[in-house]
């Protein structure tokens, strides 16, 4: 077995309520693998989205480590968690999460203009636009690069946030219920897209789920209960 | 280092979302008020001021002992280096009656505290020799300057006649003498003795001028009329204080104008001498001196406004001197003028402090906006987070959006107020002569037009003030988005 390309060491996570501190994560241990596909199952209030938000560096564990590539980061300044997020992880929310006054071509090529400066980006724009025009084609929206989240149905709104996480080549995608919003056909359809990119580019991909069935599609099922592993 | 999403986010923003708008239209109105009212308000002023340096001399010998004579102090004044000439001044307050009035003169104005110094007659009377003032202050410039309402169209429709300034004879001008003929039909009208022929007739009737405020208000006057001054003093004896009336009689020789309405309208010209003899020194006396009160100095060209100062200091030691040790003040025209240059400077910083009022007021609509649009896009934030965008990177954002309302504002701000000052004029003239409409009443304001200013420092300091007030307005809010926790962002309902 090869090195875990994202580790979670004994993470806590508390939140306060007054001077109350609540426990939502309770120790936990996690290794994500290079093109492993991980679902983190539990219901509502298991902690689920909360360690996805830690593993993504959205979040800081109260105790405990997140490593990428064996390299504790989770004790690093906030611009470094944000470059190290934009070079190392994709984000797919149950409700897309797009920028309203902006395309869909538009929404994907934001996310190449995160690390690089105003004069670096204009001189790499025609390279950044074709990228983009090309991962919205990759998932079937050539035809609607230049319409807004407004003009888009639901499953295309997702599948412009598939190719948001994508196109900056992240090594981790991270989904949080990426389907939880979806019919059950159009669901069908934006996960056989996830996976075979997936499959395709070799991505550790972490699925944040209470849908015992999508969970089954993964190699591997993580359950969560009241903030700790229990299978 | 700026990352690329934040001015492009920041620009998309602008274009997108229609309140931002608002706030550019907030800045663009403020810069272009503050532009509009204060190029306006420095016009004005700026005039002013003129008109009031116009009725003042370069330099002003004042505060004299009651006695002085100037043939003393004339040779002491002019041999100071830097003087080019001096006139001689006597001031005295009287009062004035027409002999031809068709009602004798009421004491008050159109209210009680509205003093009318035409209609109750009070008049400052101002001595002067007019070869000598000529010389040396403006009084060229006063008998030729037209009033505000055009010379030639104000004469005509007052029946006036303005005096004949360049045909003139030096003999006839030293005491505003009138043309023989004019002066014997005024008598006539006035009722008073005249020869039968007017060929016959010589004025020997001095003359006395009215600034255009002060003839206006007394329509029926004609060039020529006939009036009677009529000056008081005080002696003191033995305790005792003793009024003496001096009676004279003058006649209307026409009108000037310094511009200045504060001098114009209570000050009445005439002949020095005529002053003076109504005062007790009168000059057929070989024993009387040549009564002063002041003296008007010019002051070469070749003096600096930096060595006026040293000028002023020499000037006064020297009369100082010639006077046996009794103080004089000597003062420059702002010195001459301290309360309505004073009063000017107050009302401008208040008319300054007003506007920056209503820059405060566009930047509080700027923070708004943009706090209501952190407010509005918290989970914008929290997606941008995600996305791998720094707090710093993030809040420049919101600080782009801040910069493009304030630099699209302030530029649509200063064309409209530079537009706005070109064609401020045509347009109150088009206003006036369509609806009857004036923005800027002339007559109130003594001005042919509406006075317009605007300097390159002035609109600079617009520029700049309101592109700082407003990215500090649009760094609070900026800041706050900064800071944001990426998933409460995230959550954001």
């Amino acid at each position: 077995m090869s090195a875990p390309v994202l580790e979670a060491i004994a993470v806590t996570k508390d939140y306060r309520l007054g001077k109350q501190p609540i426990p939502v994560l309770r120790g936990i241990d996690l290794a994500v693998q290079p093109g492993e596909k991980l679902a983190l199952l539990g219901t509502s209030g298991a902690g689920k989205s909360t360690l996805l938000h830690v593993l993504g560096l959205l979040d800081a564990p109260t105790t405990g480590e997140i490593r990428y590539d064996g390299e504790r980061v989770d004790q690093r300044s906030v611009a470094e968690r944000a470059r190290l997020r934009h070079r190392q992880i994709g984000f797919v929310f149950q409700f897309y999460h797009l920028i309203p006054e902006l395309t869909a071509l538009q929404n994907v090529m934001l996310s190449g203009m995160m690390a690089t400066s105003v004069l670096q980006y204009w001189g790499a724009r025609k390279a950044a636009k074709a990228a983009a025009i090309a991962m919205l084609e990759k998932v079937g929206l050539g035809h609607r690069l230049h319409h807004r989240p407004a003009e888009l149905s639901g499953g295309e709104r997702q599948r412009v946030a598939i190719a948001r996480a994508l196109v900056a080549e992240p090594r981790v995608i991270l989904a949080d219920e990426p389907t939880g919003n979806l019919d059950s056909q159009t669901a069908n359809g934006v996960v056989e897209l996830m996976f075979s990119i997936q499959r395709e580019r070799g991505l550790a991909f972490v699925l944040v789920t209470h849908d015992e069935n999508l969970a089954r599609r993964c190699d591997r099922i993580v359950r969560l209960r009241d903030g700790a592993v229990v299978g | 280092m700026t990352a690329a999403f934040s001015p492009f986010l920041a620009w998309r923003y602008f274009v997108t979302r229609r309140i931002n708008w608002l706030s550019t239209a907030g800045v663009m109105f403020a810069v272009w008020a503050m532009l509009l009212v204060d190029s306006v308000f420095t016009g004005f002023v700026s005039s002013i001021r003129q008109d009031v340096a116009n009725s003042s001399p370069h330099l002003l010998v004042t505060d004299l002992p009651h006695d002085t004579d100037y043939q003393v102090l004339q040779p002491v004044v002019e041999a100071v280096d830097g003087v080019a000439s001096s006139a001689p001044r006597l001031r005295h307050y009287g009062l004035l009656q027409p002999l031809r009035a068709p009602q004798r003169l009421s004491t008050a104005g159109s209210s009680q505290i509205d003093f009318d110094h035409a209609r109750s007659g009070f008049a400052l009377l101002l001595g002067v020799d007019p070869a000598r003032e000529l010389a040396t202050g403006n009084l060229r410039d006063w008998l030729s300057r037209e009033s505000p309402y055009g010379s030639s169209s104000f004469l005509q429709g007052n029946r006036l006649e303005q005096y004949p300034f360049a045909d003139v004879d030096a003999r006839q001008f030293g005491f505003f003498g009138l043309p023989g003929a004019v002066d014997w039909a005024a008598r006539k009208r006035a009722g008073l003795p005249v020869e039968p022929d007017v060929a016959d007739h010589r004025s020997n009737t001095p003359g006395v001028l009215f600034g255009y405020e002060r003839a206006l208000r007394l329509p029926w006057l004609r060039h020529g009329d006939p009036m009677e001054l009529v000056c008081v003093s005080f002696t003191e004896s033995g305790g005792k204080v003793t009024l003496h009336t001096h009676p004279s009689r003058v006649a209307f020789a026409g009108c000037y104008a310094t511009g200045h309405r504060g001098f114009d309208e209570p000050t009445v010209l005439l002949p020095i001498e005529t002053l003076r003899t109504m005062l007790g020194a009168d000059a057929a006396d070989p024993d009387s001196i040549a009564l002063v009160t002041d003296v008007a100095v010019r002051v070469r060209e070749s003096v600096s406004p930096d060595a006026l100062p040293d000028l002023q200091r020499r000037l006064r030691d020297a009369v100082q001197k010639a006077l046996g040790g009794k103080t004089c003040s000597v003062l420059d025209w702002r010195e001459q003028n301290p309360v309505m240059l004073g009063a000017i400077a107050h009302e401008q910083a208040m008319m300054q402090f007003v506007l920056f009022v209503v820059m405060i007021v566009a930047a509080t609509v700027i923070f708004a906006t943009l706090h209501l649009m952190v407010v509005q896009k918290t989970r914008d934030i929290g997606i941008l987070a995600s996305l791998g965008g720094s707090p710093r990177a993030i809040g420049a954002v919101f600080l782009g959006n801040g910069f493009a309302v304030a630099s699209i504002g302030t530029v649509l701000g200063v064309a409209l107020g530079i537009v706005s000052v070109r064609f401020l004029n045509p347009v109150n003239e088009w206003l006036y002569a369509t609806c009857g409409l004036e923005l800027f009443p002339r007559a109130l304001f003594d001005l042919s037009g509406i006075p317009v200013r605007l300097e390159a420092s002035w609109i600079a300091a617009v520029a700049i003030g309101a592109m700082l007030l407003s990215l500090f307005v649009a760094w609070l809010p900026a800041r706050k988005a900064a800071r944001l926790h990426p998933v409460q962002a995230l959550s954001h309902e």
